[in-house]
């Protein structure tokens, strides 16, 4: 049934995306959905470019476990929306379809820091990409109730997995090489509305079975959490007392990443120029910021919710991570208020939006980066600026086509592997390469292109680099290289609280130290664009200076 | 839109109005949220005890402090619109125009010059 479901929303999307096509003729559609969409709109695929299923079924999974600290998770994805509102409104007005717009504007040696934001952007979309699609694969053999050494018509769950990736992976290349950005948009729109109904539904038949008391539903989680008096408090998961200061520095470096990574996301900055103008694209962060907000707050219900009426030890039977504890409690939901059927109901459902909100994210993902493809390395570096303008678009869709293949091909390699931590490695390298050079090229008069390419690639860099060197791939106890294997020499798995300060670092020596002289004239003209929106890419003005 | 036009406008007072304001909003909101989150964060990783004491029910502190965080995001989201709004949007808009202004008449300009280059060269014929 939840197939079934699930096929309603991809004949849905498909039709939305066959639509877009015929709507989409030059890189302006394609790209930026002719900025046509209102801020409402945008504000709304926002949402459903963000909320991921790391989210919807990730973080509830983790507040059923662990209680509190799963909030954590919650208030620092939410919060990182502040720093993205005060960016959206001069990222809007200075750049046309990529972040690369904005670095290279002011800059001498353009193409090397396009290449550079390039660079950037198919990496931390790919990372984020890979994470998703793996938990898709283990979404399915979860939902299907496949267990390992079972078959589910005759299909094992292998074999599950690798038809997951493979399924999701064709339907994000399509969505994204047929509808560009307005088709996008739409799949996110769709998957948005889904997303907030279902978590609203699942949020207030959970509550209302507490008699919409939050202390009781508290009460009830804790008393079923095997560790009452414990369970609501801080501790139980991050920074736990037992791994000393390193863990609480850990703990510390998460959340720096988190709370700066967002504003440097490639496909949340590839949304800022879907709206006609700067006003806009604010009015569209705020109503992203409400819809977060409401979202993180219900999964605090859907997780202590699970906690209390699935229990501890279903959630954990079932995937010892939790990320079935939102499926489980729709199914005991569902159950009470209308029988089994009820509760079959209700799992379908959530498991339909489930589905939908893995595919929308990694579209969103794959548009962002075969856009940086094909706008700043081919247009801009390859044909120096001059590309025509249905090349580029087809350069754009076989870019999709490309990324998408690779995408699939490194998910089913490492579908067995606990990539939770590609996630919050996404948000480091985001925040540490893209954000730096996002902030310092808005605000600093002496940056130079060698100050942005060393800024990017100190970034980018710095992250993998510390995170290879991490507990996370050797030495810790949930590495993923065995045992004997240890080369592990920085201690923290999260890298952000040292590769953020260490990319501005760079940024600022790359500057300092390079014989390029900023172009003064360049920058007031960015300053005056950025916060004004005067010669900013609009709907009804074409190509007006700018971007070059 | 002509780039002198555009790094002319740097040196108008009520563009360095804009740009002043927009600084400090800015620095204020970024001050105040981050320096309240990573209190929160610090609070969650160092003082365990104080988190855990209870508020209202089961609603324990860190719970309360957590829920705060959303409010206050919400509060501070509102109150930058609100301010840009009032103090941000009307100096932009005006400067904006000004700068398009400038823009059509520079062009009349060009199309006039045009225009006489071509009439003089028919006469010189």
């Amino acid at each position: 049934m939840t197939i079934g479901l699930f096929a309603v929303f991809i004949v849905i999307t498909l039709g939305v995306t066959i639509w877009a096509r015929v709507n989409t003729k030059g890189t302006d559609d394609f790209y930026a959905g002719g900025r046509a969409f209102s801020g409402a709109q945008n504000g709304l695929a926002l949402a459903g470019d963000y909320m991921s299923a790391a989210s919807f079924l990730g973080i509830a999974g983790i507040i059923a476990l662990s209680g509190y600290d799963g909030f954590l998770y919650s208030i620092g994805f939410l919060v990182a929306w502040l720093l993205t509102l005060l960016l959206v409104e001069l990222m809007r007005n200075a750049g046309r379809f990529t972040m690369a717009d904005v670095l290279s504007y002011r800059v001498g040696r353009r193409p090397t820091v396009r290449t550079a934001a390039a660079v950037s952007t198919v990496t931390v979309s790919v990372f984020y990409l890979v994470a998703q699609m793996v938990g898709a694969g283990a979404l399915v053999s979860l939902l299907l109730g496949i267990h390992p050494g079972e078959t589910y018509m005759g299909i094992s769950p292998e074999a599950a997995k690798v038809i997951t990736i493979l399924v999701v992976g064709m339907m994000m290349i399509f969505y994204v090489s047929y509808g560009g950005m307005k088709g996008t948009t739409w799949v996110q729109i769709i998957k948005a509305v889904l997303l907030m109904a279902g978590t609203l539904a699942l949020t207030v038949l959970v509550l209302s079975r507490f008699g919409f008391n939050l202390s009781e539903m508290l009460g009830a989680a804790d008393a079923r959490s095997g560790r009452p008096g414990e369970f609501l408090n801080p501790g139980q998961r991050y920074a736990k007392d037992a791994d000393g200061i390193v863990g609480k520095l850990d703990f510390v470096s998460l959340a720096v990443a988190l709370v700066l990574g967002t504003a440097g996301l490639p496909h949340i900055v590839g949304r800022f120029f879907t709206v006609p103008d700067a006003r806009a694209a604010r009015t569209s962060v705020n109503w992203a910021i409400g819809l977060v907000g409401a979202f993180y707050l219900m999964t605090l219900a859907l997780g202590f919710g699970a906690a209390a009426l699935v229990g501890q030890q279903a959630i954990t039977a079932q995937d010892p991570s939790g990320n079935t504890a939102a499926l489980q409690l729709a199914r005991a939901v569902g159950e009470s208020v209308a029988g089994p059927v009820g509760g079959e109901i209700l799992l379908a459902f959530i498991g339909a939006v489930a589905f939908a909100t893995i595919l929308a994210v990694v579209s969103g993902l794959v548009l962002a980066s075969s856009t940086s493809l094909a706008h700043d390395f081919f247009g801009h570096v390859l044909m120096f600026g001059k590309p025509k303008e249905s090349q580029e678009v087809a350069v754009a869709r076989f870019s999709a086509f490309v990324i998408g293949v690779f995408a699939v091909f490194l998910a089913v390699l490492v579908r067995d592997m606990n990539v939770a931590f590609l996630v919050a490695l996404a948000f480091a390298m985001a925040a540490s390469a893209n954000l730096p050079a996002i902030v310092l090229s808005l605000f600093w008069r002496r940056f130079n292109s060698t100050g942005v390419v060393c800024g990017v690639y100190g970034g980018l860099l710095g992250s993998i680099v510390l995170v290879a060197l991490s507990p996370v791939l050797s030495g810790g106890p949930r590495s993923l290289l065995p045992p004997p294997v240890d080369f592990h020499v920085f201690p923290l798995e999260n890298p952000g609280l040292v590769s953020i300060p260490f990319a501005f670092l760079c940024a600022v020596v790359g500057t300092l130290l390079s014989r390029e002289k900023a172009d003064p004239g360049r920058y007031s003209e960015l300053s005056v664009r950025a916060l004004t929106g005067a010669g900013a890419h609009g709907q009804s003005t074409k190509n007006v200076g700018g971007a070059r | 839109m002509q780039a002198d036009d555009l790094a002319g406008l740097a040196t108008d007072e009520r563009f360095r109005l804009l740009k002043a304001r927009f600084r400090r909003l800015a620095l204020t909101i970024v001050g105040a949220f981050l320096g309240w989150y990573f209190l929160y964060i610090a609070l969650s990783a160092f003082a365990r005890d104080f988190m855990a004491l209870p508020a209202i029910g089961n609603v324990n502190v860190a719970l309360l402090l957590g829920v705060l965080q959303f409010v206050s995001t919400f509060a501070l989201a509102w109150r930058y619109t609100r301010y840009a709004r009032r103090m941000l949007d009307p100096l932009s808009a005006e400067l904006r125009d000004e700068a398009g202004q400038r823009q059509a008449e520079r062009e009349r300009e060009r199309r006039i010059l045009a225009e006489r280059h071509r009439i003089e060269n028919w006469t010189r014929r």
